[in-house]
């Protein structure tokens, strides 16, 4: 037993060594100068590596998949069936119009042949459709030797599965605890901050921009295992603005706060991210709503036109979708941001999948599973592009204006622009769609209503 | 679900091994109770579907051996009618059964009134339905039995060259 003794304490000093060794690196290569802005081009290094180390990883499962004499597995990143968008009136009239020999005339009538563009739409849509498929992970063309990511996976080469092996010691051993002590530096860092921050009297209306400096320093601290390429330098939000952008994760608003200062809008929750919400609150005046209040529009509407006016206060940072879609589309924006007549700021959010999916999937991953995904792949980059700043027309309504960001986010971003509501990812769509086709098709059968009563 | 390797031997379908495996994975998505089949609901499930109001007909297709649901075989066999190498005659048959909701082998008066219904909803009166019902089927019954069977269907529509219009690319 006394043996044992001695070594006990060995231990212990060794891991208190260690830590505090871990912990100086830390802060002397990564936290400081995260601060300062600089930066040491090991991220470049790094993921030039990495993207090299795929290309051959790719290589060598064709080369083997051939060997074996059989197709490699390929998902098809944009569904697996050729389609091509067709109207109803412009389908069933050129199936009439191939059938009949008559001339092209507009005469309202019904045709066996009519079910065919409705046959063919359903069928599509069984196979692929354009909307479920956005409220999961993408599928990547080629493997990055992780095996969440993995479709196919059959034994192809020993060099492979050594190197998949030496990623998973790597991100497991290596990068997650790193990861882990800068995520908990950070958010300790703006809880015990913001809140003496709190304590700072309010005085004169330049004070907004310290705080939000401040909030801007602690974010820049979680932000650090992300790698993130920002986009020319003008075109920031400025004070009484909105920006708004497409939502793939809780992310995006570090990303994005870490790179200006905002006021946030968004439901309250429980949990770590309530800590956060409420510690943020001390320091700058964010608008958090309860679940309830969301129902109640016009209340949101209120407040935010309240804070936009307030030129001292932050510009406002909203996600108009709703809800987290997978970053391959941009879902329908709600118009309640965009009704309030204020200059928007879009912003375009775009994750390079091949060296991790910041995607969060609500319905299957909680926040600290997600957080542990995030943390266990190789990084996180994604690029930032600040559009030119737009405001309402005259003659377009508040639901025109918001499709018209929405279109130039979707372009910019190289994303589908899709009108569906994200809200379908928990809810179903209403009967009203259908009813909408009937009375498409009725017309196209009988006519208008005045034509029939006249013949 | 793991066999899928085993079916195509049984299935007569016109895919290969690789369009039928990614079939089956879209399979496994659609069947969110992990069932074993797709209901009605599942199908609902999808946004784009409900647009469709041939839904149901598309459906009661698919589902042979009428159970209700559509288990993996008849999936695979259904989507094979909409494969690029299914032949005329077997899209022909699939667009007839659309009509054909007792599958007796003839479009009666009813079963006409009642499909149209389904594409129209409740944009028509039943007269006017009624009347481009009786219209249709004076023209098309040669045989004057008051009914359309496949070979007064497939005469009018064998024009139209439907193996273009009911495909699908896997």
């Amino acid at each position: 037993m006394f043996l044992l003794l001695p070594f006990d304490s060995l231990i212990v000093n060794l891991l208190g060594i260690s830590l505090t060794v871990l912990f100086t690196l830390l802060l002397v290569f990564i936290i400081v100068p995260a601060i300062f802005g600089v930066s040491f081009g090991i991220r470049k290094l790094y993921m030039k590596t990495l993207l090299k180390i795929f290309a051959w990883a790719t290589l060598r499962m064709q080369r083997g998949a051939k060997e074996k004499n059989h197709q490699l597995y390929k998902p098809y990143t944009n569904g697996i069936i050729a389609k091509d968008p067709t109207s109803l009136e412009e389908e069933i009239k050129e199936i009439r119009r191939s059938g009949s020999s008559k001339a092209l005339d507009n005469t309202p009538d019904f045709e066996l042949s009519d079910i065919f563009y409705f046959c063919r739409k359903g069928m599509e849509t069984i196979m692929d459709d354009e909307v479920t498929k956005r409220f999961s992970a993408e599928e990547l063309e080629s493997w990055n030797l992780l095996s969440r990511t993995n479709y196919n996976f059959q034994y192809i080469s020993l060099r492979l599965t050594v190197l998949w092996g030496l990623g998973v010691l790597i991100r497991y051993c290596f990068l997650l605890p790193l990861r882990i002590a800068l995520a908990f530096t950070g958010i300790s860092l703006l809880v015990v901050g913001t809140t003496m921050v709190g304590y700072v009297p309010h005085g004169r209306s330049m004070e907004f921009r310290w705080r939000g400096e401040f909030q801007m320093n602690c974010l820049t601290l979680m932000s650090v295992p992300l790698h993130t390429f920002l986009k020319p330098r003008k075109n920031r939000p400025r004070n009484g603005g909105i920006c708004v952008a497409n939502h793939t994760s809780p992310i995006d608003v570090i990303i994005l706060a870490s790179d200006g200062y905002y006021a946030m809008v968004g439901q309250v929750h429980g949990g770590l991210m309530g800590v956060i919400q409420r510690a943020m609150v001390k320091a700058c005046p964010h608008v958090w709503f309860e679940r309830s209040e969301v129902k109640d529009r016009h209340l949101v509407a209120k407040r935010l036109t309240e804070h936009v006016k307030d030129k001292s206060k932050l510009p406002i940072l909203i996600f108009p979708e709703g809800t987290c879609i997978n970053n391959t589309s941009v879902m329908m924006f709600k118009k309640g941001s965009f009704e309030i007549g204020a200059t928007v700021y879009p912003v375009a959010i775009k994750y390079d999948p091949q060296f991790g999916d910041a995607f969060w999937n609500s319905s299957k991953y909680g926040m600290v599973t997600y957080l542990l995904r995030m943390m266990t792949s190789w990084a996180i980059v994604c690029s930032v592009w600040y559009l030119p700043p737009m405001t309402r027309e005259t003659n377009e309504d508040a639901v025109q204006f918001a499709n018209r960001v929405k279109s130039a986010i979707a372009r910019q971003g190289g994303l589908v622009d899709l009108l569906w509501d994200g809200g379908l990812k928990r809810e179903k769509v209403k009967d009203t769609f259908k009813e909408e086709q009937q009375k498409l098709y009725s017309k196209m059968i009988v006519g208008n209503h005045e034509d029939r009563s006249r013949s | 679900m793991g066999n899928e390797a085993s079916y195509p031997a049984e299935m007569c379908s016109h895919f290969d091994q690789d369009e039928i495996k990614r079939l089956g994975k879209r399979f496994k998505k659609l069947d969110l109770d992990k069932s074993g089949s797709l209901s009605v609901e599942e199908f609902l499930s999808m946004p784009e579907l409900r647009y469709n109001p041939l839904l149901r007909r598309v459906i009661d297709i698919f589902d042979t051996d009428g159970s209700g649901e559509v288990d993996f075989k008849e999936f695979i066999v259904g989507a094979s009618q909409f494969s690029v190498k299914g032949n005329e005659e077997q899209k022909l048959r699939f667009a007839f059964n659309i009509y054909d909701m007792d599958k007796d082998g003839y479009i009666s008066n009813g079963e006409l009134f009642q499909v149209l219904r389904m594409m129209v909803g409740s944009n028509l009166k039943d007269w006017q339905l009624q009347q481009l019902v009786d219209k249709t089927i004076i023209i098309l019954d040669r045989d004057g039995d008051g009914k359309i069977s496949f070979e007064e269907f497939s005469a009018v529509v064998r024009g139209l060259e439907i193996h273009k219009k009911l495909v699908l690319i896997v």
